[in-house]
């Protein structure tokens, strides 16, 4: 609570900044962003890269909830879970019900640039410098009422800890720069035993896009690791980029990996589309090049394939910022099925099979978008639902749960991963608002 | 205690009095700020040249480091020559060309700071080289005209 005042009282120094540099004339083409509706879908309109002597920048100042809840449609309610966390980012559900909620944050940025000093101070009042916490709790609601009566540290002094997948009795915790196994047994609260190393990851000391995403896959003896990029577009050397922006396929036997596919800038979330079994991601594009552009995406990934960073976006669109260029690479580079929009930042994505919520979600991808910091207006800060049929989306994304952002288009709180509950609720992390929300299927109105 | 008053009535006095004078007349300050952050514009030009050449972002980095140094030293610089156009009583005439031309190759600099704060290769391709090169050749003109001021009027003195 203290960090969120902190935050809204010192909001202000960024646009005192930013009006300086104004009257400087240095703020260049200051020009706003196009309807986000525009780039729903397959095919969004791409316009034109611009490159900025100044890029915007326009956060939005943190204010808590107070006494306000998210939004959600008719046949939908909503209520807080839990709260008091630092930092959550990403949940997981056991198979007893108990929800796995991690609460953590990357790692000290170096300092490289000049630039990476002015980051980092943006960065903070967009609610982005919360301490670090590293571990992982424990919710468990025995009676089902949807409000948890046991709070556990599961497991502590983890390093920057993001995705985490349960095969059989081993329970894998992804680290920034490693995946770690863990014996788990049903019903445990807390695990004190040390864990094995399975295979590092990309860390440090860069690691721009520190969340390394998990999941298992179907028979159990595969991970999928979304390993994001180590720079916007490639600023840090092609050298700092080795196997990343990259989806990994780890052997949990053996922990040797592969590139199943790459040029995926920052995967963050990964599933199974239900129908045709196919792996599905979300992915954080680059930035500095418009308020429209790159557009995030959703999209399943091809083994092998090549999703264009850093060479080009969206098929063989080229990004002049990265030289020497692949033109051998970039002709081969596939365009993603479904845009969200540009700088949604999407951070979590569930694929829903579950019975709770009204039938129209089933078989869909929820997908929580922690929102935009470099664009006006402001886009994201919102849980979208896209509906699926044939495996494939097929019709443009709805809001689900909004008002994440105030009237004045202060942030309450920003949503970042997302899971299914045992009861077919959806659960979101919110790592400003430091709360987990729930998603429950509004209780049935008497027929008329 | 008489003695004592004495004594700081007759040193207040001589200060009083030779203060001024006495004191040396060197180079200002400002100039060797100035020369600073010359040097600092002209390695990033050398850097900016390296990494168009190599791709090496080492180089690139170089370069925005050199200019936001030569910046802080062109700030200083600033501060030092109004704190000296402040204090003194004459200005040397041909110290306005100098001004100017400063002026311009800093604001150039400040220009170049944002575009070398992209990322990739157009923080250097074309826009950040060229604006490097027009630093130092905005730097080396003005060396130039208003050296050539300052002799002519000692000459004509």
């Amino acid at each position: 609570m203290i960090q969120i005042v902190k935050d809204a009282r010192s909001a202000k120094l960024p646009r005192l900044a930013a009006l300086l540099v104004a009257g400087l004339g240095l703020a260049g083409c200051n020009n706003e962003g196009g309807d986000p509706k525009m780039q729903i879908g397959a095919n969004p309109q791409l316009p034109a890269l611009q490159q900025y002597l100044m890029p915007p920048i326009r956060i939005a100042k943190v204010v808590g909830w107070g006494k306000e809840t998210p939004a959600v449609p008719e046949g939908l309610q909503v209520h807080a879970l839990a709260n008091g966390f630092q930092h959550p980012r990403s949940l997981y559900v056991l198979p007893n019900g108990d929800v796995l909620v991690v609460e953590s944050n990357g790692p000290k940025a170096p300092i490289y640039r000049p630039k990476d000093i002015i980051t980092g101070w943006v960065q903070s009042f967009a609610g982005a410098k919360a301490k670090d916490a590293n571990r992982i709790t424990l919710l468990r609601d025995t009676n089902g009422d949807g409000i948890p009566d046991l709070r556990t540290v599961f497991l502590d002094h983890l390093n920057s800890p993001f995705g985490v997948a349960l095969i059989g009795h081993n329970l894998y915790v992804a680290n920034t720069d490693a995946i770690v196994r863990y014996p788990y047994q049903e019903g445990q609260t807390s695990i004190t035993a040390a864990g094995t190393k399975l295979t590092d990851l990309p860390g440090g000391p860069i690691d721009h896009h520190w969340t390394k995403a998990l999941l298992a896959g179907p028979d159990g003896s595969k991970l999928y690791v979304g390993v994001g990029s180590n720079s916007n577009i490639g600023e840090n050397g092609i050298g700092a980029e080795y196997e990343r922006a990259a989806i990994w396929e780890v052997d949990v036997a053996s922990g040797a990996h592969r590139i199943y596919a790459n040029g995926v800038r920052n995967p963050t979330g990964l599933a199974w589309e239900p129908e045709t079994g196919k792996l599905w991601a979300i992915a954080n594009e680059r930035d500095e090049i418009g308020p429209d552009l790159v557009p995030d995406y959703l999209t399943s990934v091809k083994d092998g394939g090549f999703y264009g960073w850093p060479y080009s976006y969206y098929g063989q669109h080229l990004d002049p910022r990265i030289k020497p260029q692949r033109p051998d690479l970039v002709a081969t580079a596939i365009a993603p099925d479904y845009s969200l929009s540009s700088h949604v930042a999407p951070l979590g994505l569930a694929m829903y099979t579950g019975t709770g919520l009204p039938a129209n979600y089933r078989g869909g991808a929820f997908v929580g978008e922690h929102g935009s910091w470099n664009r006006t207006p402001l886009n994201g800060y919102k849980v979208v639902f896209v509906p699926f049929s044939g495996g494939k989306p097929s019709g443009p994304a709805q809001d689900v749960v909004t008002g994440f952002l105030d009237a004045n288009d202060h942030a309450r709180g920003r949503p970042v991963g997302l899971a299914v509950d045992k009861n077919g609720a959806l659960l979101i992390a919110d790592d400003v608002g430091n709360t987990v929300w729930r998603v429950s299927g509004s209780a049935p109105k008497p027929a008329s | 205690m008489q003695q004592h008053a004495t004594i700081a009535e007759a040193s207040f006095t001589r200060d009083a009095d030779l203060g001024p004078a006495r004191r040396p007349r060197g180079r200002p300050i400002h100039r060797m700020l100035v020369s600073f952050s010359a040097a600092y514009f002209v390695g990033a030009l050398v850097t900016d040249i390296a990494y168009w050449q190599m791709l090496d972002v080492m180089w690139e980095r170089f370069s925005i480091w050199l200019i936001t140094a030569g910046l802080i030293m062109a700030g200083l610089a600033i501060v030092a020559y109004v704190i000296d156009l402040a204090s003194r009583r004459r200005i040397d005439r041909p110290a306005w060309p100098r001004a100017t031309g400063y002026a311009i190759a800093v604001l150039l600099a400040l220009t170049n700071a944002f575009v070398h704060s992209r990322d990739g290769y157009t923080a250097v391709v074309p826009t950040g080289l060229t604006l490097s090169a027009l630093v130092v050749i905005v730097l080396a003109l003005t060396a130039l005209v208003a050296g050539s001021l300052t002799n002519r009027h000692r000459l004509g003195v």
